[in-house]
């Protein structure tokens, strides 16, 4: 029997290649900025750049944790070992073709970090950590290629504007407008953090990707874009999902021949 | 209330300007002044997304959001403060005849005023008379 090769996700199209990349672990993810892990930290917004990490239980070394399997085969992560506070960071993703989607961001978090919580809504997606490895996924998924300054939002509360119509300079709407555009530099630089207290000095994030850049590196299916019926390995998949869920719910295995 | 004799209110024609971006104060300001010049406009109202003035909930509670399109703007002489983010602008036509001359003159203007694309329809998309919610609640 030939080797099982996951695939992550079926299709040719673009969006469907994009979001095979993202998931696929073994795939490096294009750096495309480089903010500083303090201007990071500031827009988390949990705890001043310099200050200690504050923890909620002793390290686990200092603990006297009972010995069980799953302890010996869960490795923990760096946070946990420390005892730090779980946090969170949340990012809102545009539906003007958003480098990444809510839904395809939950599935890349579950195939490419650890220790990780995280939920779904339609129009943004948050990740709990422990603090220290929270920071450093941030970091990552800010200046890594799923991240647009303009059609990314860091909104930890308030985060509406994802169905919205882009301002005139291209950027999502912000009710609380934590970032903006810099006209001079052409750049976006947060003003705010995520729940929207005031940063000391703007941070720049980059400038955002043109419309055709964003087509080409989008996870989004659009008729105005690529329509996912042009997919058919997409279509085809979707509708099996579809068609066992409604024969079988959650035991599509009881289906037999389909 | 009118007796069942009494003759339907006519609802007068509506153009709905539908931009594909939302819409800056300042650009907001300059369509709504050039609108106005244009003849049989009997009123015009925007809906956009709220600019709340001060951040409503959560840590930065109470504090100003200060947000740059947020400001007041001059139309037709009157100071007005903008409290949304414009993304349609309803034009009222004072009768139905005047449409097709209003809608090519309103075309012209946001030709040239939103390079970005835009929407016309016509249509009547608010309220032109009272519902009964407004009978209940005695706001008429």
């Amino acid at each position: 029997m030939a080797k099982y090769d996951r695939q992550f996700y079926p299709g040719t199209t673009v969006p469907a290649k994009n979001r095979k990349r993202f998931m696929d672990p073994k795939i490096k993810l294009e750096k495309l900025r480089d903010v500083a892990m303090d201007d990071v930290v500031k827009i988390l917004g949990h705890r001043q750049p310099g200050e200690d990490y504050r923890s909620i239980h002793p390290p686990l070394e200092e603990s006297n944790e009972p010995d069980c399997p799953i302890r010996q085969m869960v490795t923990p992560i760096e946070g946990a070992k420390k005892g730090d506070r779980i946090r969170y960071v949340q990012f809102t993703d545009s539906v003007y073709f958003a480098p990444i989607i809510p839904y395809v961001r939950a599935w890349m978090y579950m195939t490419r970090f650890r220790g990780i919580d995280t939920g779904t809504l339609s129009g943004r997606q948050i990740i709990e950590m422990r603090e220290r490895d929270l920071e450093k996924v941030a970091k990552e998924l800010i200046d890594n290629e799923t991240f647009d300054p303009a059609k990314t939002g860091i909104r930890g509360a308030t985060v509406h504007g994802h169905a919205c119509r882009l301002d005139e300079n291209g950027l999502m709407f912000d009710a609380w407008q934590r970032y903006r555009f810099n006209a001079k530099k052409g750049e976006v630089e947060y003003v705010k953090d995520q729940v929207a207290l005031p940063l000391d000095k703007p941070i720049s994030v980059g400038k955002p990707m043109s419309e055709a850049e964003l087509k080409k590196r989008t996870t989004m299916f659009r008729v105005d874009g690529v329509d996912m019926r042009d997919d058919k390995e997409v279509m085809m998949t979707n509708l099996r999902i579809h068609r066992l869920r409604t024969l079988a719910g959650y035991q599509p295995w009881e289906i037999k021949g389909e | 209330m009118k007796g069942a004799s009494s003759p339907e209110v006519t609802p007068l024609p509506e153009i709905m300007i539908m931009p594909s971006r939302m819409l800056s104060a300042d650009t907001t300001e300059k369509l709504l002044n050039k609108l106005y010049e244009v003849k049989n406009v009997r009123q015009i109202n925007c809906q956009g997304e709220g600019l709340p003035d001060m951040v409503k909930q959560g840590p930065a509670a109470g504090i100003p959001v200060n947000h740059p399109e947020r400001k007041t703007i001059n139309v037709k002489g009157k100071e007005t403060q903008l409290t949304i983010l414009v993304g349609r602008v309803f034009v009222e036509i004072d009768d139905i005849d005047h449409v097709q001359i209003a809608l090519k003159e309103i075309e012209e203007i946001c030709k040239g005023l939103l390079p970005f694309g835009f929407d016309l329809e016509v249509g009547r998309y608010s309220k032109f008379k009272p519902t009964t919610t407004d009978y209940a609640k005695k706001r008429c």
